[in-house]
């Protein structure tokens, strides 16, 4: 199992102020797989990949990625946890805007402690050249479209070769067409590196291309919702 | 220094306007440090130039030069002591001078010496000192300065004694007064006997002849100082406390310690204020990487990195033109002087100046939540 999330519970703040930003959520997904979390706004989507990323500790509830258990972890644990097991795939901006496309999947090694090697800078060749941006290595973000960054920030979360991938409203920036163009990659990446793949999107014309889906609304799972999308 | 070096590269625009800002302090602190050591030099290059390790002073609270009165029984009774290398009686006294034909030649100090002895200074023109009437050696500074050379005169205003120049040595000062060696006998004469001299066909009373300004000596590391000082009255300074005897060295030094310092804690909080800055505006970029797996400390060390090559090219590109302007200054005989040592000093403090301030931004960085990399604050 890639991804095994059991009885979730995230509450945010304090006294009057508190919500419940998660309500019990299970689910798992396998290692090659592609889910799609569904949802209005704050529903909870951003939520449960920040209790999957290990960017907030649950209120209660586990969290394991391959054999990992993230609620035991330590900040610092989790730094290494997310650089070596997890990819995250972020909206367009999130590209470090000094760094070329090159750079910034090298910076993945550097955040390892280690100097490049050959290997490593064929290796990000190789991620840019299945996502069509090997002819842009040079380029900075600001030189590029919406797509071609995203296609940008899906290379970079297989840099490590993670078992997890956390997509993020991947296509909110861009237009349909693009769009599809993304999820189809994102699916078929997902699939040929076998990660376990959480995506949150905001648009079900997307959901053909997961391998399942799950409806999130005030923070619980709607049972219903659980569908096999392929 | 992966994200620092393409970080500089990229806001070349910043990081440009902020280097010149380092290098014109770096500039100014290295002409302040020249201006620094040649106020000193032009203060007390001859206490400097003496080859002494310490000075006795007549007992007084505030022992200066001027104030300072020895008799011959005290550097008599010193030169018994133990430990004592050598002693000589040096005098010291500051007069109005000018040329035969009436022409000012400003301020000088008339120092008195035994000729031959370890004070008597090197010349670089002309002759060492013999006799009393023989002539004296000038500082390089009344030379330059006035146009006076070999075998002119010089006449102390109101004592009317005349003093033929034989020897020029280095530019040797003492309160930016210019030094005249003078034979330890023509001192006293000028110092403590009438105007004119003597009247023709009599000499001065011997009692003259026992008085200087202050005991020269060389001592070894063991000698009892303090033992000699209450035996004989004197009070005694190492040479480099001697100096602050000088009057007004030591306000002059604290003078542009000060305006130095103030420069470095300007730098420090100009760096300090843009790597804050620069934080702040990296706020998002800096919570990606950490959202991607990279600790803080990684970027911790990115950022120090980035404030140093920052520090050392401006230091380095302000230090060198202030050292090219300054060697034009001290070619032209202002009070102007580079001393390697303390034009690194100063750099080396800039440059940790600079690190302190770009450490603000330490704080920014170790709390930047990794969160904020999915947009959302929840």
């Amino acid at each position: 199992m890639g991804l095994q999330v059991k009885d979730v519970v995230l509450e945010l703040g304090d006294g009057d102020q508190k919500i419940t930003a998660l309500d019990h959520v299970s689910f798992g997904i396998a290692a090659g797989e592609l889910l799609a979390v569904l949802g209005p706004s704050g529903a909870g989507k951003s939520s449960l990949l920040a209790v999957c990323g290990g960017l907030r500790h649950p209120t209660s509830g586990t969290v394991v990625i391959g054999d990992k258990e993230l609620t035991a972890m330590h900040d610092s644990q989790l730094t290494r946890l997310r650089l070596k097991s997890i990819g995250f795939v972020f909206q367009q901006s999130n590209l470090i805007s000094s760094l070329t496309s090159l750079d910034q999947l090298m910076l993945m090694v550097h955040l390892g402690g280690h100097r490049p090697t050959k290997a490593d800078r064929d290796h990000a060749m190789s991620l840019l050249r299945s996502v069509d941006m090997a002819h842009r290595a040079n380029r900075l973000p600001d030189q590029l479209s919406g797509g071609e960054r995203q296609r940008i920030g899906i290379a970079r979360a297989l840099m490590t070769k993670p078992s997890l991938l956390l997509v993020d409203e991947p296509t909110s920036m861009l237009d349909r067409v693009r769009g599809r163009q993304i999820v189809e990659l994102l699916s078929e990446q997902c699939h040929q590196h076998q990660v376990a793949a959480v995506m949150v999107t905001h648009d079900r014309s997307m959901l053909d291309a997961a391998d399942r889906s799950l409806h999130i609304v005030d923070g619980r799972i709607q049972e219903a919702a659980v569908s096999a999308t392929n | 220094m992966f994200l620092a070096l393409r970080d500089l590269a990229f806001a070349k625009g910043r990081f440009l306007l902020m280097s010149m800002i380092i290098a014109l302090v770096a500039f100014l602190m290295t002409l302040l440090s020249g201006l620094a050591s040649g106020l000193i030099k032009n203060n007390i290059s001859g206490l400097m130039a003496l080859d002494v390790t310490h000075l006795a002073f007549e007992y007084n609270d505030r022992p200066n030069y001027r104030n300072s009165m020895v008799e011959r029984e005290m550097w008599e009774g010193w030169r018994d002591a133990e430990g004592v290398l050598a002693v000589e009686p040096l005098g010291h006294t500051l007069f109005t001078a000018r040329t035969p034909e009436g022409l000012p030649l400003d301020d000088v100090v008339l120092w008195g010496v035994e000729p031959g002895s370890f004070l008597e200074p090197e010349v670089t023109f002309g002759e060492s000192l013999k006799g009393p009437d023989d002539g004296v050696i000038i500082s390089a500074l009344l030379a330059n300065k006035h146009d006076v050379k070999l075998g002119d005169m010089i006449v102390l205003d109101r004592v009317l004694t005349k003093l033929t120049v034989i020897g020029i040595t280095d530019e040797q000062n003492i309160g930016h007064v210019p030094v005249i060696y003078t034979p330890m006998r023509k001192w006293q004469e000028a110092t403590y006997g009438p105007p004119g001299g003597p009247a023709p066909g009599e000499s001065l009373p011997d009692i003259l002849f026992d008085y200087a300004s202050v005991i020269a000596l060389k001592l070894t590391p063991d000698a009892d100082i303090e033992s000699v000082d209450i035996e004989w009255g004197t009070v005694t300074m190492d040479k480099q406390l001697a100096y602050e005897a000088s009057l007004g060295y030591k306000e002059e030094v604290q003078t542009v310690q000060m305006i130095q310092g103030f420069m470095v804690v300007i730098s420090a909080l100009v760096i300090g204020a843009f790597f804050t800055i620069w934080t702040i505006q990296r706020t998002q970029e800096i919570g990606l990487v950490k959202a991607l797996g990279g600790s803080s400390a990684y970027l911790l060390r990115d950022t120090m990195a980035q404030a140093l090559i920052l520090m050392l090219l401006a230091v380095g590109i302000g230090t060198f033109f202030a050292v090219w302007l300054g060697l034009s200054l001290e070619e032209s005989g202002k009070p102007f002087m580079l001393v390697r040592d303390n034009i690194a000093g100063s750099s080396g403090l800039l440059i940790v100046a600079g690190l302190i301030g770009s450490m603000v931004s330490v704080r920014l960085i170790a709390r930047i939540d990794p969160i904020i990399a999915l947009g959302r604050t929840r």
